[in-house]
This record gives C-alpha cells, structure tokens and sequence, in this order.
C-alpha cells in the first residue's frame, strides 16, 4: 500500500508538472526526457504546493486532496494532449555510458543516505514540522500555529513548498511518516544531476560534458554528506536546483526568440520564493538579469509579465502572514540605513569569514578554486550575454547574503555566519557547475555549437524542427 | 575528422584532468566517512524524532509515548518546557518536545541551573496541561511524571496535582 500511495504522490507531481511544461513549451522545443522529467518535477511539486495553500484557504479535510488530485489531473490531460515533439535519439557512446553508470550508482548512494540519516535538525523543526501539524489539521496549518509564540522556533514565516510537497506524501500514504517524507529530497538531487546533464548539452552540444559534472555533484561534500546537504531534508538543496533551471533557462533565452525557455525561467523563478525565504534575494538577482537579457536581446516589453508571477507570489505570502498575525523573524534587525551605517564595522570580518569558508576543504572539497578558474575562462567572453547572466547569477547573490549578516541580531554575528553561510552558498552552487562544464568545455559562448555534435543545444532549439536537423 | 593538437589544448586538458583528480583527491575521504559512518535508523513514521530522543536521552521508539501524554491532556491548555541555558542537549530535547505537543501551545523557559521553583510558582496551575522537564530537576513538590531515559520528564496535570 505504501508503494502505491508514493507511487500516487509522485506521479501527480509529475503529470501536474508535464502539463504545465506543456502548456510552457507550446511545442516550439524539442525536449530530452532528461529535461522533461527535470521540469515536471520542479512545476509539478511547485504547483501542488501552491493548490494545497490556496484551497487549504477554502477546504479541508478529504476534500482539498480530492480537489488538487482533479487540478494535476487535468493539467496531465492538457500536457496528454498537447504532447511535446520526441526527442531526437541517438546511441550513446562509449564514455557516455561510462558516465551514466557513475552517476548512477551516485543517485543510488544518495538514495541510501538519506534512508539512513534522520531529518536534520532545520528538517524537522523548520521544515516537516509544518507538514507534520497541517496534515493533523486536515491539510490546513492551524492558525493557532502561525500566532503561537512558543513555536517561533519553527519560523512560522517560511514558504510552504517543501513542507506541504510532504504533506502531499502523506494525504497519500493517510499519515505523516517521517521516513518517507524524505524520499522527496534525493529526487531533488536526481533532478540536479539531470538538469547539469541536459544543460551541459544545450551549452555546450556534448552530453559527455554534462554527464562528466553531474557525476561531479556527487563529490562536494556539502551537496552530499554535510550540514544541509541533499540528504538533511533542508529546504536549501531544492531551493538551489530551482535557482539551477532559472538560470539555465535564462542562458538558453539569451539565444534570439527562444521563447519557449523564456516562460520556462519565468515560472522557475515565480517558484525561487515559494521555495525557502532566502529566495527572495534570488528572485531579485534572477529578475536583474531577466530584465538585462530582454533589453539586451531587444525582447518586446510583454516579457516584463515574467516578473510578476514571482512578485503575485511574494505579495501573497507576505499579505497572508499578516492577516496569520505571524511573528517576525527574530534573526535580524530592522534593514535600514541607519542599522546598516552603524554596523558597517563588521563588513572586513564578513569577508574574511567567507574567505575562510570558500577554502574549507571539508566542507567544499576544491569546488571553489574550480569555479575560479571557470570563471578565468569566462571573462573573456562578457560581450556575449549569457555570460554576464551566469557569472551576475554566481556572485551577487553571495555579497547579498553577506550583506545580510550586517543585520545580524545575533550577540556574536560571526557564529550566526558559520551556522549558515555554507548552506547559503549551496544556493548557486549549481550555478558554479554551469561555469565549470562551459570552461571545460572552451566552447565560446557566442557561437552555436555544430551540429554534427548531434546533441540538442539551445541555438538547436529554435531550428531543430527544420527538415535539416530532423535528418541529421 | 582528425583532432588536431596544440600547446592550448594539452595545457587545458592537462589543468581540467589535476584540477579534477586533486578534488577527488581531497573529497572522496570525507565522503566515505559520510557513507559509511552511519547505521541503518528505525524506519517508523517518527524515526527523527524517536533518534533525536534516544540521542539525548537513551530512550528507544520514545516519541509515541511523549505524545500520548500530551494527547491524554486538555487540548486547550499549555504545555510548559524548561530546559537549561547553555545545554544543547536540554535545549534540543525542549524544542523535539514541543514539536510533538501539538494541538497545544507549548510555552519554553530556557533557565539558569537546574531548579525552575521561580518560575513554576508564578504560573496558573488551571492553564497548564503538561511540564516537561528537559535535563531539569523536577520540584520535590510536584508529583513524578513519566521519566523517558535519563534527562526528559514529562508531569501531566491532573487534577489531583491542582488541587
């Protein structure tokens, strides 16, 4: 029975999530399956949890699974039919095959280790806690939770999309399980490897590249076995592979009318927010360089609607802790100028404090030297503009939430510093990889890659359906 | 089609090929610590919280028990938790207890020492559901309640207790 109601619980997300990818792509792109099962997931988990809060404002009880069921449903119906063209097919080679069974027996190990940890500490009392009293609660979280000052340990205020993505897991199962509910995060992590593998070929037009970087996933520790990692069921690994499709997709929309990966990002980075708090300053960093590429690529000004799924969003939450009567968050002061001008001492030991981290071998293995030189590769490049989106994507995000800590209200800011700065730069780690997989492969970014490389690659992408690439 | 070599290519072939063997290097230890430190965790549906309890206090497949406790309570008053300053231990406990007394509210002291008399007589009795004791000493003079391995007390109100 258990396997049954998994099996139910993830083919809704999946089936929710295609036909929203349909409804996205509007059969302009040929997508790899890869990529396919990639974004049904990232929608599909993105749009029940958004169903279950807002028919949890309206239902409960056996009527609001009832309800979001009928939603993804339909939307599978939609994708049904509106089925997107086949990939084009290929045999792998032999280094391809090679790579692909690395990175599966990594997805395997993954999987064991997170069925033989426990949630982490911010899993539980952040995360599944919310999952947890929603599902006692009928699918609905108690207002008494929101206003109960005892429990504002548990930050009330952070988004729902994890929490009630488990609470989908277990309406199906008819319990909350602590031990299923993680199922969902090595998924994520599946979902990672699958999108470095299918973004790495559209980058670059060799699988071989993106196979190679998706087994390199597997080799920084603080993705697979440190505080926070895919593993912990921490909001910040998912919330990093959400931030992985924006940016990619926003890569692939700097190619001229490629429209289809454009409302693509558009509804990847309505979901940054969604996803954990701290993907508010994401979302801002991602929308700067929406707005860059649609001025850049001469885009009309209809494009500027991509914003504000993101911005409905965000308002929302925002309006319904309130109306909760949500406390605070009690972490930082108040963001003013007059906080930030007297705190401003704190600026030179903030960064030497992510210095330090940027060289914590345990933590990061080499990860951040490799980036570096990546990013060396990069800079001469900046002309083009997916460039300067990837390495905007990379870096201003990390002085932002090092700005942040200025704000600290924590006695001793820099311990509040080394309990969080590595999962916060876990958030564009992935970035780091699609500089990475571009640098190694010396591709120059302005220029499509060959065809006769036969992958699917984002300049392919607004072609490939000419008789020409059907053929080749 | 030939593949044709230069100095740039060996060059870069020859950085990418040490920069990837040097973090194999450096990680593939602290992964395999990672896999293999860690043994098979009971698989029920509160398995964090039944590892967290017998963590820090001994206790096996404990957290159903916490939560019949509170269930056996008046759902409309509160749980009261103490537990110690400066004690990571008594402080995980405290937070792990009020997650499992949901529907209450839950109300947490965080205090110095080990004796909360101060704080335990400024309270309504009538409000108080349960007092959980995390690595706290109970009061002699309010009744035991049901111990959970070493540091964890949980003394439900009845009214008995109030009288």
């Amino acid at each position: 029975m258990t396997a049954l109601a998994l099996l139910g619980a993830f083919g809704t997300f999946f089936v929710a999530g295609y036909g929203l990818l349909t409804f996205l792509v509007r059969r302009e792109t040929r997508f790899s399956l890869t990529e396919q099962i990639a974004f049904s997931w990232l929608l599909g988990t993105g749009a029940v949890s958004l169903l279950l809060w807002i028919f949890g404002l309206l239902v409960h009880g056996a009527v609001l699974p009832a309800l979001v069921s009928i939603i993804c449903l339909s939307l599978g119906l939609v994708g049904w039919r509106r089925m997107m063209p086949r990939p084009l097919r290929r045999m792998p080679n032999l280094l391809e095959i090679f790579l692909g069974i690395i990175v599966f027996l990594e997805i395997a190990i993954v999987f064991y280790l997170s069925f033989v940890h426990t949630l982490g500490w911010d899993g539980l009392l952040n995360w599944e806690i919310k999952a947890h009293y929603a599902f006692a609660n009928g699918g609905v979280i108690p207002a008494t939770y929101f206003s109960d000052s005892g429990r504002a340990f548990s930050h009330p205020e952070y988004p729902l999309a994890i929490p009630f993505t488990e609470l989908w897991l277990y309406l199906w199962l008819g319990e909350a399980d602590q031990f299923w509910a993680k199922t969902i995060f090595p998924i994520f992590y599946v979902i990672g490897t699958f999108l470095v593998v299918a973004l790495g070929r559209r980058f670059t037009g060799k699988t071989w590249i993106g196979l190679l970087m998706a087994a390199f996933l597997f080799f920084v520790p603080q993705i697979t076995v440190e505080v926070g990692s895919a593993i912990a069921g921490y909001a910040d690994f998912p919330l990093s592979i959400f931030y992985l499709a924006t940016i990619g997709c926003l890569f692939c929309a700097t190619e001229p009318k490629n429209d289809a990966f454009f409302r693509l990002y558009a509804a990847c980075l309505a979901l940054l927010p969604w996803v954990k708090r701290d993907g508010l300053i994401l979302w801002i960093v991602a929308a700067a360089c929406g707005v860059f590429v649609i001025l850049r690529t001469k885009r009309s000004s209809r494009h500027f609607l991509a914003l504000f799924p993101g911005l409905l969003i965000i308002c929302s939450w925002r309006f319904y802790l309130s109306a909760m009567h949500a406390p605070q968050a009690a972490d930082f002061l108040p963001m003013n100028l007059e906080t930030f001008s007297s705190h401003l001492d704190r600026i030179l030991p903030l960064f030497s404090a992510l210095l330090a981290e940027f060289h914590n071998l345990p933590t990061w293995s080499l990860f951040w030297f490799v980036v570096a030189v990546g990013v060396a590769y990069l800079l001469g490049q900046m002309r083009n503009p997916g460039t300067p989106v990837l390495l905007t994507a990379l870096f201003v995000p990390i002085v932002l939430y090092l700005l942040i800590y200025v704000f600290s209200s924590w006695p001793n800011y820099l311990e509040h510093v080394g309990l969080s700065i590595s999962r916060l730069l876990l958030h564009v780690a992935p970035v780091g990889f699609l500089i990475t997989l571009l640098a190694v492969s010396r591709r120059r970014v302005k220029s499509p890659a060959p065809v006769h490389e036969r992958g699917v690659t984002c300049t392919m992408a607004v072609s490939e359906r000419t008789p020409v690439v059907e053929l080749a | 089609m030939p593949v044709r070599f230069s100095y740039g290519r060996i060059a870069h072939v020859i950085l990418w090929c040490g920069l990837a063997l040097a973090s194999l290097c450096v990680s593939i230890p602290k992964i395999y610590s990672g896999v293999t430190q860690n043994p098979l965790h009971s698989t029920g549906p509160l398995h964090t919280c039944d590892s967290y309890l017998k963590f820090a206090t001994g206790a096996s497949v404990a957290a159903k028990d916490v939560i019949s406790i509170f269930q056996s309570t008046t759902a409309s008053k509160r749980i009261i938790i103490f537990t110690r300053k400066d004690d990571a231990f008594s402080s995980g406990l405290g937070l792990t207890a009020a997650y499992l007394a949901s529907p209450h509210l839950v109300r947490l002291f965080e205090i110095n020492g080990t004796h909360p008399d101060n704080e335990l007589s400024k309270m309504n009795p009538d409000e108080v559901a349960a007092v959980v004791f995390c690595r706290i000493n109970r009061p002699t003079w309010l009744p035991a309640g049901k111990v959970f391995g070493s540091g964890l007390e949980v003394v439900s109100m009845s009214e008995k207790v109030r009288r």
